[in-house]
């Protein structure tokens, strides 16, 4: 083996650097692909509208409405918007919402139709009396 | 909120002007959770909320633009640096060289750097820019590359439309994985033919 110039040195760390980042990288897509298989759910984000935590959970759209005090019609927006115009933080309504879907799935009974128009409660109701299904 | 909430949730309020608007910047190069974004409109789309052939249509008029912008811009703005520099400090062979090297490799480069090694996307198009590549061929690529990107990611999102978040971050991994193995396979070539001894002085 010869003496490498500077600039091959140059290149051998350019290669240790690339190849660490990949490695790092590797592991990490690795880690994220393992954890997913066994974590049915993903975290409830503040991005993500009702609609689609209802379809990313596989419960009933309507659930998630009454949960947080909301008319069971569709409704586009992120939770984060929900949570300011409740005067609420993302992470009070995204701890509601957990709450309402555990309840909502086995072994509690199926949650069944959405309730009439008129029995769904208008205005927010505090954390403790979102579901009435209780243990 | 990181800046990925915020963009997914102004894509769920406003819909396709921030898919247009983001990618756009995007693929100038300024680094934003893109890949997350287009998996997100998937989903959308097979939830109803969106229209597919809209949403495919406005991110690829969205990502081959921006694309314009860059390769523009490194043409007519970085042609004038790097001529100017040259004159200077020489070293106008070796541009001329890598300028030839672009001309022949850039098709296959432009058009994987669209969909594939989408971390190579905004170098490509600057060097693409500045090595003065045909801007006819330019285009043909890179609206190639752009619309099957935009397919591919938009079908990744309405397949698994309610795993958004952990598709995406596998995805954004995994574009970094492939990035890398690509570039070691090149430095470790370069690599091989330092350590390698030279075949004259080879007895036999």
């Amino acid at each position: 083996m010869k003496k490498l110039e500077w600039r091959q040195w140059l290149v051998v760390l350019a290669f240790v650097l690339v190849v660490s980042v990949t490695g790092l990288f590797t592991v990490r897509t690795v880690r994220r692909a393992i954890y997913w298989h066994y974590h049915q759910d993903e975290p409830i984000r503040p991005w993500m509208s009702l609609g689609y935590i209802a379809h990313s959970y596989s419960v009933p759209p309507w659930v998630l409405h009454q949960a947080l005090g909301l008319p069971p019609t569709p409704d586009r927006r992120p939770i984060r918007e929900i949570a300011r115009e409740q005067h609420r933080s993302v992470n009070e309504v995204i701890a509601i919402l957990q709450n309402a879907i555990v309840h909502a799935r086995p072994p509690y009974p199926p949650p069944g139709p959405p309730p009439p128009r008129e029995n769904v409660p208008t205005k927010d109701p505090s954390p403790g009396q979102t579901q009435g299904r209780s243990p | 909120m990181s800046i990925t909430d915020q963009v997914l949730a102004a894509l769920l309020v406003y819909g396709l002007p921030v898919l247009f608007g983001v990618i756009l910047i995007c693929s100038v190069g300024v680094p934003f959770p893109i890949s997350l974004m287009l998996v997100a409109a998937g989903s959308f789309v097979e939830q109803g909320e969106m229209k597919l052939w809209q949403v495919i249509a406005v991110a690829s008029v969205g990502a081959v633009l921006g694309d314009q912008i860059a390769y523009g811009l490194s043409r007519w703005g970085g042609r004038r640096l790097i001529n100017r520099l040259s004159r200077r400090i020489g070293g106008e062979a070796k541009i001329k060289q890598a300028e030839a090297l672009t001309k022949r490799w850039s098709g296959a480069g432009i058009f994987l750097s669209r969909w594939l090694l989408t971390a190579l996307g905004p170098w490509v198009n600057v060097a693409s820019g500045i090595a003065a590549y045909p801007w006819r061929r330019f285009l043909f690529w890179d609206v190639l590359g752009e619309v099957l990107w935009v397919i591919l990611y938009v079908s990744i999102g309405y397949a698994f439309s309610n795993r958004v978040q952990a598709i995406a971050e596998i995805l954004g991994n995994l574009a970094w994985v492939i990035a890398g193995l690509i570039v070691t396979v090149i430095l470790g070539w370069q690599l091989v033919r330092y350590v390698r001894p030279k075949p004259e002085p080879d007895p036999g």
